[in-house]
């Protein structure tokens, strides 16, 4: 990734920072869409493992300032998922939309996954709501964000071949 | 080439076990200390996001409350259209309360249900029949006045003739009884076709614009004294040796929605004083209190008057006392002279300064406009005085039947 497109990236993924915070309140779904999620796949597949699992714990520790009794358990799962992410980018980016759509989808179950049982909030059947019904619907709707995200963008997160 | 690679991967496994590390010591922190990192974030980093949060919210609350408020607007613009409605059949359902309450007996109350065809806007079916007592020719009634007659009679309805039905002819006569007719619908077109017509009557009876017309009771269907109209002024007819008068209808074709239909023993006990009971009784009350005024003022100057008296006898008698017998204790004061009651009675109208012991000139007994009984004892209520002042019993004048300013009669001619 060259300089100008490290800095259409870092736009991007500012601009999916923004989306979080302005777009999903207002829309106020039970099953949001988590565009953090997005922008940490997003990076997780041009940046390595580790500098993944660090963009990850960064939004996690931003995310869990605004949740102090879950405090830490946004950074742990972000990092988990912006880690195997990376890892994992050979699998899954390649250049169908259809499976980056699962890929998100994974991404946001995994990612709600991890937190619920770190953040140790829910238990019993509120829990095996969450993770069965509600999360899965959150990375359906992510996981379609995300695909019509990758749409939008393409052009701008594509390296130019000139 | 390979121990690069291996060195990042190493790298990038030290990276991330370090960021779980530090997430679960995070994780693992105490409150006290947890929180002001929290709030260091909150503060610095994470501010923007939240105030953009904050406004999302905001706008997401607002549009959500203009949403209710629009649902609340549109409510209260629905209630509101129906409150007129409502109190407009309030005011109707009251007054029909109250003419029952002055019926007492004999009556049964009926919806009137419009017909929507032509020609049926001069009959209604009523809500009763046979079952409740209702018969034919029975008289239906209104708050207003006279509504029609029951035609035919079902069980459980009948149908009723409105005053603008050909063949509902009910006698007619003036509220002071000197004139009689007999009452037919206008054959006009428009509005005025609505308006009634008083035949018949004879031409050295002339009934002045305003004045009210009420069943005669001649024919036995109605009771006298129901009011019929108002007189819009008189037609001009072929008929050399009668009158007639168009007449507004006390009851507007619309305003029959809910009715009274009496009962034949009702209908000939008579309904004398029931739809002019009211009026007299707060022209009745008017007059008391005007005369109870006029007696206070009397009082009034008559205590004035009286201590004045007292005060020059005083100043008269001062000087025999120093000089004379001063133990002959001062002479009582004279009783003050009350003005003497005048021979014409204060009224507080000049029409009706005339006594009030001459009846109309023909007033008929079973006339509805009837002079109430002069109260026995009215509460006079004057303060004490050296002599009791002569109460000037109120007087009650003749009560005029209430003249409504009609509007010019226009197309009244035939």
């Amino acid at each position: 990734m060259n300089g100008l497109g490290a800095v259409r990236a870092v736009i991007v993924f500012g601009l999916l920072i923004v989306l979080h915070y302005t777009l999903r309140p207002l829309l106020g779904w039970r099953a949001p869409i988590d565009f953090l999620v997005i922008a940490v796949l997003l990076a997780a597949v041009r940046i390595r493992p580790g500098s993944a699992a660090l963009f990850g714990f960064a939004l996690g520790l931003a995310t869990d300032s605004l949740n102090a009794s879950g405090f830490g358990a946004s950074a742990l799962a972000m990092s988990v998922v912006g880690f195997a992410a990376s890892w994992m980018k050979a699998i899954f980016f390649a250049d169908n939309l259809a499976l980056n759509g699962f890929f998100f989808f994974l991404g946001k179950w995994g990612y709600d996954i991890v937190l619920t049982i770190v953040e140790q909030r829910l238990s019993g059947g509120d829990m095996v709501t969450q993770l069965l019904l509600w999360s899965p619907l959150a990375a359906v709707n992510t996981a379609l964000a995300g695909i019509v995200l990758l749409i939008l963008l393409r052009p701008v997160l594509e390296p130019s071949r000139a | 080439m390979a121990r690069s690679v291996r060195d990042g991967s190493r790298r990038d496994t030290l990276l991330f076990a370090l960021c779980i590390i530090l997430a679960i010591v995070a994780r693992a922190l105490p409150e006290r200390i947890r929180d002001p990192i929290a709030a260091a974030l909150r503060q610095t980093l994470v501010a923007p996001l939240m105030n953009l949060q904050g406004s999302a919210e905001r706008t997401r609350s607002a549009w959500l409350s203009y949403e209710g408020l629009t649902i609340s607007r549109d409510s209260i613009a629905l209630r509101a259209m129906q409150v007129q409605t409502l109190e407009s059949e309030n005011d109707r359902l009251r007054q029909l309360l109250a003419l029952g309450a002055r019926l007492g007996w004999g009556f049964t109350a009926a919806e009137a249900l419009h017909g929507q065809s032509i020609g049926e806007e001069t009959t209604v079916a009523l809500s009763v029949g046979s079952d409740a007592g209702v018969r034919r020719y029975s008289p239906v009634v209104a708050p207003e006045g006279l509504v029609g007659m029951v035609q035919s009679v079902d069980p459980g309805m009948s149908v009723a003739l409105l005053w603008g039905h050909p063949q509902f002819r009910p006698s007619a006569m003036s509220a002071d009884g000197s004139a009689f007719g007999i009452i037919y619908p206008h054959a006009s077109e428009g509005a005025e076709r609505f308006l009634i017509e008083l035949r018949g009557v004879q031409f050295r009876s002339a009934i002045d614009t305003g004045s009210l017309v009420v069943t005669s009771g001649l024919g036995g269907v109605f009771p006298p004294g129901i009011p019929i109209g108002t007189v819009l002024g008189e037609i001009k007819t072929t008929e050399l040796w009668a009158r007639t008068y168009l007449l507004r209808p006390a009851v507007p074709p619309p305003d029959v929605r809910s009715v009274m239909v009496l009962s034949q023993q009702r209908a000939t006990a008579g309904v004398q004083r029931v739809w002019t009971i009211p009026r007299a009784d707060s022209a009745a009350r008017a007059i008391v209190r005007a005369g109870d005024s006029l007696v206070r003022r009397d009082a009034a100057i008559a205590s004035a008057a009286a201590a004045k008296a007292a005060a020059l006898d005083a100043q008269a008698t001062a000087p025999q006392q120093v000089t004379g017998a001063g133990a002959t204790p001062p002479a009582a004061a004279p009783a003050p002279v009350r003005r003497t009651a005048p021979t014409t009675p204060r009224t507080t109208d000049s029409a009706a300064a005339v006594p009030p012991v001459a009846p109309p000139r023909s007033l008929r007994p079973d006339s509805v406009v009837q002079t109430p009984p002069p109260p026995a004892s009215p509460p006079v209520t004057a303060p004490p005085v050296p002599t009791p002042a002569p109460v000037i019993p109120p007087v009650i004048p003749p009560v005029i039947p209430p003249v409504v300013p009609p509007p010019p009669p226009t197309g009244a001619s035939r």
